[in-house]
């Protein structure tokens, strides 16, 4: 009967396992040992690292290559698809069909937002974004019908024009903006979460390496109670290396990390309250004009539209003197506007609302939303100069650390070599 | 035996690695077709304000000696409006031929603007000094108990129910409610209602009617006219029905539409006036037994109701004191 453990196999394997125990024992084992747990401990360790912040600089690349692009993009299609609804509102309370410049004003509108949804789409990350950019794009296909069915009735003078137009605009307002605003707002998460994966610490990389750290110090006090010799070389050129590229690592990601803090305080985050001041002011223009439209009762609209600027003013803070002071004028340009609405005037009313002369509400949003729109410009610039910035630093960080702790490693063992050669 | 688990294993793992790129096909997104609605469009689910006991529906107040132009008798309802300078008419913006909005000109225009107009002539001597607010039809009684309003002059049916919370002047204009439906459609009376999507704005008798219909259309409700027109011609309704006059300027606006049917019973248009106002009531009555007389009522039906055939002429006005 033949046992398992008598198999030819588990002998040998048994016999190997013994040999090796006993060969660990004498002071060539402990010097061959010591030899393969350092260099290992180094490779691993930089391997590790090298490849948390190959993970960071890939990240680093995505942002500003593909996340923040498609947020910038998302940004822009919100804006341009809330300025083709005023260019229709606008062609329509200017009185008749539309004049060759609102037209215009409305086709390149149409073509911006075209433009943007195409830079969004292609970007679009998840099944969700891209089902919602569908959903806008079947939608704003829609939407420019209606227009269209409006300006033809229009034309032959039949109310139910400002109907189309009516179902159009509420189309834009409960739909189309807000999946817009969503795509954005899911845009600009993806940035920030990118921004602090890039400025994340390579933790276990550097713990690693730490562990090298260690085991050089004790594979140096072990071989000294061994041998009774001074401190090996090999070792401690090895135990310099890593602590050198520990050094150049942390160094490296804290720089990399405070730019990455500074491009999303001054970026990111400073860009979310710029685009949530853009879709204010543009909310509180719809609520402007639609109340010209609408011809009724203004007293909740007004409500509204206090609303919206007050929370504008709040919002632009001190941050943004000019934009505030432009919001400032708008408004009173808009107090105007309803004085001339209650005492009757409505053509006085629809005339300050629409003039792009100085003090017409049209020209005062037009400057509102100019100077956010080069604010919104301008902090994306920095953003991304900072996250480039960034990725200066880490740059050659994956490629040095696996080179040093390559170097650490091989000191190691061409230090360890005479000791190992003695008993040879 | 341990081998063969390995290199099971390894093929496994390099078969895992090579097949990065999988021979099914990644997810298509599938939308459906983008549905659009007017807005505050909706199915009728709770009954629209019920018909109350019977009342002389038609009888308003005798006007008294009218004033002439420019000199109204102070104190008088109708001297805070002159000293104003304006008469505030709450009117419609969407309805063709009686209130609309002209998209040539963006002036509204139609029967019942002329009407606000001539009233507005009445006390300044100047049809021009009215201020025109557009009121939806749910709104008609709170603009004026509000005060936004002086007169609403908008398709506005005298009830019962109504006569609760507002005055009204004597009857303007007989309406009678018909159904508006596409020429090709087998609807040709209330009873063929049945079953079908019937579209009528919050607010109205017509809905009011259409809601006591037996068996009960599936009503939807919007809260303009126009936006009924919009859903009929994108297929979201198979019918309108309201007054005739409201739908021949409808059936204006789409040749492919006519009436059909019976009428579905009569509506007597007046003039809205705030409760507690009985001067500006019988100086209205008073304005309009001068347009009865002196032809304006068969000039401004003509130029906005001929289609609906020769004049009936005005209603005789009913008074209850």
């Amino acid at each position: 009967m033949v046992t398992i453990a008598d198999s030819p196999r588990v002998l040998d394997a048994h016999a190997s396992r013994v040999w090796l125990r006993r060969f660990a024992r004498t002071t060539a084992g402990v010097v061959v040992l010591i030899a393969i747990v350092v260099s290992t401990a180094c490779i691993v360790g930089g391997l590790a690292t090298g490849a948390a912040l190959n993970a960071r600089i890939t990240e680093q690349r995505a942002v500003l290559e593909n996340t923040e692009p498609f947020a910038y993009a998302a940004q822009n299609l919100y804006a341009a698809l809330s300025a083709t609804d005023a260019a229709a509102a606008t062609a329509f309370l200017s009185g008749g069909s539309q004049t060759p410049l609102t037209r215009a004003r409305y086709q390149q509108a149409l073509a911006a937002a075209a433009s943007a949804l195409a830079d969004a789409t292609a970007g679009s990350p998840d099944m969700a974004t891209r089902q919602a950019l569908a959903g806008i794009s079947a939608k704003l296909a829609t939407y420019t019908g209606l227009v269209e069915a409006a300006r033809a009735n229009n034309v032959q003078g039949f109310p139910i024009g400002s109907a189309y137009l009516r179902e159009a605009s509420s189309l834009m307002q409960t739909s189309l903006l807000p999946a817009a605003a969503k795509v954005f707002t899911d845009d600009l998460a993806r940035v920030d979460e990118g921004q602090r994966e890039v400025g994340r610490p390579p933790v276990v990389g550097l713990l690693l390496l730490g562990i090298a750290v260690a085991a050089i110090v004790v594979g140096s006090v072990v071989l000294f109670r061994r041998t009774n010799r001074q401190f090996n070389i090999g070792l401690v050129v090895a135990a310099a290396v890593v602590i050198v590229a520990i050094g150049w690592v942390v160094v490296a990601t804290r720089l990399a990390a405070a730019d990455i803090e500074r491009s999303r305080v001054d970026g990111t985050a400073k860009i979310e309250q710029l685009a949530e001041a853009r879709i204010l002011a543009q909310q509180a223009r719809t609520d402007e004009t639609l109340q010209l439209i609408t011809r009724g009762n203004i007293t909740a609209s007004e409500k509204a539209f206090f609303g919206y600027t007050d929370d504008l003013l709040a919002r632009l803070g001190t941050g943004s003197p000019a934009a505030a002071a432009a919001v400032e004028s708008w408004v009173a340009g808009h107090r105007r506007q309803v004085d001339a609405y209650l005492a009757g005037d409505y053509e006085t009313a629809v005339e300050q609302a629409l003039s792009a002369e100085r003090g017409g509400s049209a020209a005062q949003f037009g400057t509102v939303e100019s100077i956010l729109r080069e604010d919104i410009e301008s902090t994306r610039a920095t953003l991304r100069v900072k996250v480039a910035d960034a990725g200066r630093y880490l740059a050659w960080t994956p490629t040095g650390t696996l080179v040093l702790t390559i170097v650490a490693a091989a000191a190691a063992v061409v230090g360890l070599w005479p000791r190992l050669k003695e008993f040879l | 035996m341990k081998t063969r688990a390995a290199v099971a294993l390894l093929t496994i793992a390099l078969t895992a690695a090579g097949c990065g790129a999988s021979a099914t096909p990644p997810p298509s997104i599938s939308l459906g077709p983008a549905v659009v609605r007017p807005a505050g469009a909706q199915g009728v689910t709770t009954p629209p304000q019920a018909t109350v006991a019977d009342c002389d529906v038609e009888a308003s107040l005798r006007p008294g000696a009218q004033p002439p132009p420019g000199d109204m008798p102070p104190g008088s309802t109708m001297a805070q409006i002159e000293k104003r300078g304006r008469l505030i008419v709450g009117v419609d913006q969407n309805t063709f031929m009686s209130g609309f909005r002209d998209p040539a000109t963006g002036q509204l225009a139609g029967f019942d603007i002329d009407l606000a107009r001539e009233i507005a002539r009445k006390i300044f001597g100047d049809p021009q000094k009215i201020e025109l607010q557009v009121v939806d039809a749910g709104q008609r009684e709170s603009a004026l108990k509000s005060g936004q309003v002086d007169l609403i002059v908008r398709t506005y049916s005298i009830t019962c129910a109504r006569k609760q919370n507002v005055d009204f002047s004597t009857v303007y204009l007989y309406a009678s409610q018909r159904i508006l439906v596409p020429k090709k459609s087998r609807i040709d009376s209330a009873a063929s209602l049945s079953g079908k999507r019937v579209c009528a704005v919050t607010g109205t008798t017509s809905l009011t009617r259409l809601y006591e219909l037996q068996p009960k259309p599936n009503l939807i409700e919007v809260t303009s006219w126009t936006d009924c027109l919009v859903m009929l011609q994108q297929a979201q309704v198979d019918a309108i029905s309201t007054d005739d006059v409201v739908l021949l300027g409808l059936a204006k606006q789409d040749p492919s539409l006519q009436m059909v049917g019976p009428s579905l019973g009569t509506e007597p248009y007046g003039v809205g006036i705030a409760k507690g106002k009985e001067d500006l009531v019988r100086f209205v009555n008073g304005a309009l037994e001068q347009m009865r007389a002196d032809g304006t009522w068969e000039r401004l039906y003509s130029t906005w109701y001929r289609p609906l055939g020769p004049s009936p002429g005005p209603p005789e006005p009913r008074y209850q004191d």
